[in-house]
């Protein structure tokens, strides 16, 4: 038998708990351990203390001195629930948000600052739309630009090297 | 009365129902409060407050255990909140062990024997009290209240093979603080 379980006997056997073959085999080893002998020893010290002692009578008029009190209504404090629960509360709320804010990252879908022509498309939307007032624009513009076009055709034709 | 009348009436207003469970159970809250404080000031402050508590939490007593298990829960978690504001635990040094006398063969008068016998319950006592809560509690219901293993299973909430094995725990840790004292006083400490 080892120390260990030999303890527990020991400290069953003060419950009263112990079945006679477990006697026998803590008897046995008691008889070649000093150590456990020791052990057993101080166990009889303090289960001594402990037991002997009778018990206490609380303090007279208990009842009287109890009564006015049973219909006292104590104002509600918060800051032994706070104490309790609020200082726990704190890590958790911070954990709780980093944990939201990471899945949103991941599980939203991002919104996308350029759409692709054929996104407009699909949409019915014209690409062009931003550019549209600048080309109405020019509009009035454009048979002016054609005669100047024209024209540095024609210089152009003139200047041409013939050999 | 029967104790499920007493607590039938208590819970409608009647006062003087609950005067006769408190009257049934006030040594029993006190000697737990005793047990793990040590104080008598302290132990009667506890457990008038155990019993203000219990008088305003009974409409939520639903008769599911016996009022005296419910009452000890009341008692233990109160005493436990207690321990815990009250700060860490004081470790009690070999120093403080040794200004008490050691038990002396030659002490055979009676005035002197009950003096040792006194110095010894203070030795344990102040163990215990340097130990951790849990282990406090369940040596006080144990081994000084001497409540079963079920009742104390029922009392602090848990498993009867954790109050085993958490028992075993704590006679223990209680052991090895009183072990060096013993070392240096020598001698046979068996049950007078």
């Amino acid at each position: 038998m080892r120390c260990r379980k030999a303890e527990r006997l020991i400290q069953r056997s003060f419950d009263g708990l112990l079945k006679p073959n477990e006697q026998k085999e803590l008897d046995a080893h008691l008889l070649k351990c000093p150590a456990c002998r020791k052990m057993l020893s101080e166990y009889n010290y303090i289960f001594g203390a402990l037991r002997e002692e009778p018990l206490a009578e609380s303090k007279p008029l208990f009842w009287e001195r109890l009564k006015p009190h049973l219909k006292e209504t104590y104002p509600f404090d918060a800051w032994p629930l706070w104490k309790q629960w609020g200082m726990r509360a704190i890590p958790i709320s911070l954990l709780v948000i980093i944990v939201l804010a990471v899945t949103a990252l991941f599980i939203l879908p991002q919104p996308n600052g350029e759409l692709s022509q054929s996104a407009f498309l699909l949409q019915n939307q014209n690409p062009f739309k931003d550019s549209l007032p600048l080309l109405e624009a020019d509009k009035s513009d454009n048979p002016n630009m054609m005669l100047i076009f024209t024209a540095m055709d024609d210089k152009s034709n003139q200047r041409r090297y013939f050999p | 009365m029967e104790e499920k009348e007493l607590v039938l009436q208590s819970i409608q207003g009647n006062e003087d129902a609950f005067g006769l469970l408190v009257n049934k159970y006030k040594n029993k809250v006190f000697n737990m409060a005793y047990g793990m404080t040590h104080n008598r000031e302290t132990a009667d402050d506890l457990s008038q407050e155990v019993f203000i508590k219990a008088y305003k939490a009974l409409p939520k007593f639903k008769f599911k255990s016996q009022f005296g298990t419910w009452l000890y829960q009341i008692t233990t978690n109160h005493i436990r909140d207690y321990l815990r504001k009250e700060g860490k635990v004081k470790q009690y040094s070999l120093e403080e062990m040794q200004e008490l006398p050691s038990p002396d063969k030659n002490h055979t008068h009676t005035i002197e024997k009950k003096h040792i016998d006194k110095k010894r319950k203070e030795i344990v006592h102040n163990a215990i009290r340097s130990l951790p809560e849990k282990h406090r509690i369940i040596l006080v219901l144990r081994d000084i209240q001497g409540y079963s293993y079920d009742d104390i299973a029922k009392i602090l909430k848990i498993s009867p093979g954790t109050v085993d094995s958490r028992l075993f725990r704590a006679r223990r840790s209680l052991r090895k603080k009183i072990s060096p004292f013993l070392n240096q006083i020598g001698g046979n400490h068996a049950m007078p």
